[in-house]
């Protein structure tokens, strides 16, 4: 049942903040990529930590999902949501892998296509989603 | 191949490639999910999708320098990339029956920010650009 409000229930579900808030991060951590190409810095620990908290995040709201999902009707949908939850965690490990290979402009950008699929992913995963 | 080339996967080739690696899996996703779940209900766009997805694989793999013969495979993929949405992008602009389920190349990839007009572009532009000069 999806009609009942309860606030304190919202904070952890799937069309709750979370997923906003992944969306948010993910699209500053390509806004601060992009700053770091412009200044021709290359990844540090603070980059590799905010990519950290972009993939709890998107764990967390892969298990969130996988919870929840036996109590909304998504028909045949549920595969695609998934694809999408679960491209959004492998995304970020394989596009760290690619970028930190090499130490350029053009590796360190590499990163800001991660932040923007990422965002990408987690909208798609929302617009599945039945609010 | 001549020994001559620049590689196509570092500098700027490496943000291309990542692009690609994202369409690559996109395509081969969703099209896994089509051809399994309804592939009777537009056969035509879904073996079209599938053959997209090959193509982006292809040239992904290619850029990446990954294979015997990668520049030929990029120059392959990325080649009939170009012909494949100009094609289909004009098809389905003249005539939007054709395919009554959207593909990547439809309306010249407009519903993909027109990245797969623009991919192929920069793809053939890097190409060029990395090929040994005399």
């Amino acid at each position: 049942m999806t009609s009942r409000e309860d606030p304190s229930e919202r904070i952890g579900a799937v069309d709750g903040p979370l997923p906003l808030a992944l969306i948010a991060a993910s699209l500053a951590f390509a806004v601060v990529v992009l700053v770091y190409v412009a200044l021709a810095r290359t990844p540090d620990w603070g980059l590799l930590g905010f990519a950290g908290a972009l993939e709890a995040g998107a764990l967390v709201l892969l298990v969130i999902a996988a919870v929840q999902v036996g109590g909304v009707e998504l028909g045949g949908r549920a595969v695609t949501l998934f694809g999408y939850l679960l491209a959004a965690l492998v995304v970020l490990p394989i596009g760290f892998v690619w970028s930190l290979a090499e130490r350029s402009r053009g590796a360190t950008a590499v990163l800001a296509v991660v932040g923007l699929t990422e965002a990408f992913l987690v909208v798609r995963a929302l617009q599945i989603w039945p609010s | 191949m001549s020994t001559a080339d620049r590689s196509t996967r570092i500098g700027a080739g490496r943000v291309l490639v990542a692009v690609y690696g994202v369409f690559a899996l996109a395509a081969t996703a969703r099209s896994l999910v089509q051809l399994l779940t309804k592939a009777g209900e537009a056969p035509v766009a879904y073996g079209l999708s599938a053959l997209a997805a090959v193509v982006y694989v292809a040239a992904t793999l290619g850029l990446a320098e990954v294979g015997p013969e990668p520049r030929r495979l990029a120059w392959a993929a990325v080649g009939f990339e170009l012909v494949g949405v100009l094609t289909v992008g004009t098809l389905t602009v003249l005539d939007p029956e054709l395919f009554p389920d959207a593909t990547v190349w439809s309306a010249y990839g407009a519903g993909y920010g027109w990245l797969p007009l623009v991919l192929p572009v920069a793809g053939i532009a890097w190409l060029l650009h990395t090929r040994h000069r005399t």
